[in-house]
């Protein structure tokens, strides 16, 4: 039976919700600008109708608490190209860094000092030079000058490469210390939301575990599980678990070989880090795969230079009496790794140098032509010098262009995601306003239906009685 | 439908795209090089590498050329003097062998002939910069040396037979000398020397062995014929290099401004891609003042 009494307690129901939904959107409001915080809507819910005599009565509305309205599998999306973004992001970075190294010769008089390819073609020209007039001592010296430029030029390159790897060293082992507290984060963040509230959204506790995974995605590669009540598990992109319920794995670090590992127990995930995304795949890759090969190529353009001059340099005439072991020009590489690190010219005397042929006088200059000639034969891994170190630029700018590429690409879809997400979950403040004004309007009415009921109840009160109250 | 609330800040990432690109472009034009790293075009940086070692092959070519020619032409003198010295000799010889001379006027024969000797001698000689051009490989020395122990004198080659080449950028070869004893001692009878020491003693004791002395005169004929040829050599060496050096020079102007080309910065196209970049930037900026501006929520109507 409806009841007055009973229309009063709906109503003063009603103005309850109404006043716990103005909070749901004065927080919204509130935390409009909260890096992570996602819009919440209050949760109507009609109360159980009560059946009396087979008539049906309803018994108003409660507002049960707020939703936060997320999209899992649109935050899963943002992560995973986040990690891409990052590591190719990272990866530029460290490659721009590299190519500066061989900027392209201008060709001007005034061009940059350090080009290797022009100090290639220097070295061979002073023994062109040689060959017009093999005793002169200026333009013996001029070979010893270019040699001293052509192994300035190759040393310090793989110098500065050799820096930049353990400064890249340093940046990916910094890595780990912030995702280990990420992944502590999140796996306490776990055992809160499992106990509090394993079957529904966990609101402002979801929003900071979604943050987190955020953070974490920028740094490492990861892949997200989701388990029951609520959980949710984290491996590497590989395989390595990191979060399990309420338990976080750290990730170690540990010198190999003088460059530092990843270990996740025992286990030396290094390789499987690098290919996995985020900053630190990007600085491994940059470590382990860009600046090794740089380096390398580096190594077989020193290694083969000095090996094949030194050896016709020994198998001349100098102007100092020796026949056939006139000396090395260069400095003997053992083999190739660090070749181009370690050469350097260890002839000061431009008298040893063998112009002149086995056994021939010191006005002949074949010995000069042969070492001149190197500059066209393929003794550099098949290839002549110059056509090395171009195939080498070429390669080297070619990667840059397409890790830029890359990046670019994968960037401008992180925004897109990252547009659609807010879009869904971000604080719309007209929403908001329009939000406040209906509830305003509601609960204007529901105190009006109150003051209205509260006139009736006086009617019923007055009922039979001459006197009147009001 | 439902729209991104912070659209706004996602056109400041736009406006960083737009500035790095401005500052690309004026780098670009106020260095005047198009391709300032590796990455902006690859092939381009490669193909550059190659023009410039070609560049640099055929300036020191024509380098080396200009100061080669300068001994070649030393050496072709020295032998144009050697001609003109054996002539006289043979004129000398010829007067003599005609029977009409004494004694004394022999042997001042004799004396006039070993100092063309002489004279014939230092230029075979002759140095360039320091470097003996006649001694084949072991131009530290004099190559020629006559030791008048025996009569006829012996004039003897310490040289070697050594020829250098220069070789050009496209690797064909030019010869820059003669070994002095392919010139002045070749076999037989054109031998220069073995020719003016006979004559020599022919005529130095005062009496003549006509039959000896006629031989001896056309052996140094037959040995100044051979001079002569061997000049050839010599100035064919210098017309191939004077070819191969303004081949080089035109080759190199060529190849600098096709590396040129290649290189440099296009300014009338670079100035029209940066007044675009300017003027999009400006837009995106009042586009960006006008939406950040404050009043632009319902809540400033309520």
């Amino acid at each position: 039976m409806g009841t007055i009494s009973s229309a009063f307690s709906i109503m003063s129901q009603a103005l309850q919700a109404d006043q716990a939904a103005l909070n749901v959107v004065a927080n919204n409001v509130a935390n409009a600008s909260t890096p992570g915080y996602t819009e919440e809507t209050p949760n109507w819910q009609e109360n159980q109708p009560i059946v009396i005599n087979g008539v049906s009565y309803g018994t108003g509305a409660t507002e049960s608490g707020a939703t936060s309205i997320r999209d899992h599998v649109l935050l899963e999306r943002l992560n995973q190209q986040q990690q891409l973004a990052s590591a190719s992001g990272s990866r530029l970075a460290a490659l721009n860094t590299v190519q500066a190294l061989f900027t392209p010769d201008s060709g001007s008089t005034s061009s940059q000092a350090g080009d290797i390819g022009s100090g290639i073609t220097s070295f061979f020209s002073s023994f062109s030079s040689i060959e017009a007039n093999p005793t002169n001592s200026s333009l013996r010296q001029q070979v010893l000058s270019s040699a001293t430029t052509l192994a300035g030029d190759l040393s310090n390159a793989a110098a500065s490469l050799n820096s930049q790897r353990s400064a890249l060293d340093q940046d990916a082992a910094g890595v780990t210390s912030q995702v280990n507290a990420l992944t502590s984060s999140i796996a306490a963040l776990n055992q809160q939301i499992q106990s509090t509230s394993p079957g529904a959204d966990a609101g402002t506790l979801e929003d900071q575990r979604q943050q987190d995974l955020s953070q974490l995605s920028k740094l490492i590669g990861i892949n997200q599980i989701s388990t029951e009540n609520n959980g949710l598990s984290i491996t590497t992109t590989s395989g390595q678990l990191l979060v399990s319920e309420g338990s976080n794995f750290q990730l170690a670090t540990g010198m190999v070989g003088g460059v530092s590992h990843f270990f996740v127990g025992t286990l030396d995930v290094t390789s499987q880090l690098a290919s996995g995304g985020g900053q630190l795949g990007g600085y491994l890759t940059a470590r382990d795969e860009d600046i090794p090969s740089v380096l390398n190529s580096l190594d077989q353009l020193a290694y083969s230079i000095s090996t094949q001059v030194n050896t016709l340099n020994n198998a001349g005439t100098d102007m100092a009496g020796d026949n056939g072991n006139a000396g090395n020009i260069f400095s003997a590489p053992a083999q190739v790794a660090g070749a181009a690190l370690s050469i350097s010219v260890v002839m000061t005397d431009p008298n040893h140098i063998a112009a002149a042929g086995l056994g021939q006088g010191t006005g002949d200059n074949s010995n000069a032509t042969a070492m001149a000639s190197l500059a066209k034969q393929l003794i550099v891994n098949g290839q002549s010098p110059s056509n090395y170190y171009s195939k080498f630029v070429t390669t080297l700018g070619s990667t840059v262009s397409g890790v830029e590429t890359e990046n670019t690409a994968q960037t401008a879809s992180v925004t897109q995601l990252q547009t659609q997400n807010d879009s869904l979950s971000a604080v719309n403040l007209n929403n908001e306003a329009s939000s406040l004004t209906t509830l305003e309007r509601t609960y204007q009415a529901a105190s009006q239906v109150f003051a209205m009921l509260n006139t009736i109840m006086a009617s019923v009160l007055n009922m039979g009685e001459q006197t009147t109250v009001s | 439908m439902r729209v991104d609330p912070n659209f706004v800040s996602n056109l400041a990432g736009s406006l960083n795209q737009t500035q790095a690109t401005l500052q690309q472009l004026t780098a670009q034009l106020s260095s005047g090089v198009r391709v300032t790293s590796l990455s902006q075009d690859p092939l381009a940086s490669g193909q550059n590498v190659l023009l410039l070692n070609q560049i640099q092959q055929d300036d020191t070519f024509t380098q080396s050329s200009s100061m080669v020619k300068g001994q070649l032409q030393v050496a072709d003198s020295a032998l144009g003097s050697v001609v003109g010295q054996l002539t006289q000799a043979i004129a000398l010889a010829t007067s003599a062998n005609n029977g009409t001379m004494n004694s004394s006027n022999l042997k001042s024969i004799a004396n006039q002939i070993s100092g063309i000797l002489d004279e014939v001698q230092s230029l075979a000689n002759t140095s360039y910069q320091g470097q003996y051009i006649f001694a084949g490989g072991q131009t530290s020395s004099a190559p020629f040396s006559t030791s008048t122990g025996t009569s006829p004198a012996v004039t003897s080659y310490n040289g070697d037979e050594n020829i250098n080449y220069l070789e050009m950028p496209n690797g064909e070869k030019i010869q820059l000398n003669l070994p002095g004893d392919q010139i002045f001692s070749g076999s037989g009878a054109n031998n220069v020397f073995a020719a003016l020491n006979n004559l020599v003693a022919d005529y130095s004791s005062g009496t003549i062995n006509t039959t000896q002395a006629v031989s001896d005169t056309q052996a140094l004929s037959t040995a100044l014929n051979f001079v002569s040829q061997q000049r050839v050599s010599l100035d064919n060496s210098i017309t191939h290099l004077t070819a191969a050096s303004d081949a080089a020079t035109n080759e190199q102007t060529q190849l600098t401004a096709a590396q040129t080309n290649l290189m440099q910065a296009d300014v009338a196209h670079l100035s029209t891609q940066l007044a675009l970049a300017e003027s999009q930037q400006t837009a995106l900026e009042s586009v960006i003042a006008q939406l950040g501006s404050a009043s632009n929520s319902l809540f400033s109507k309520l």
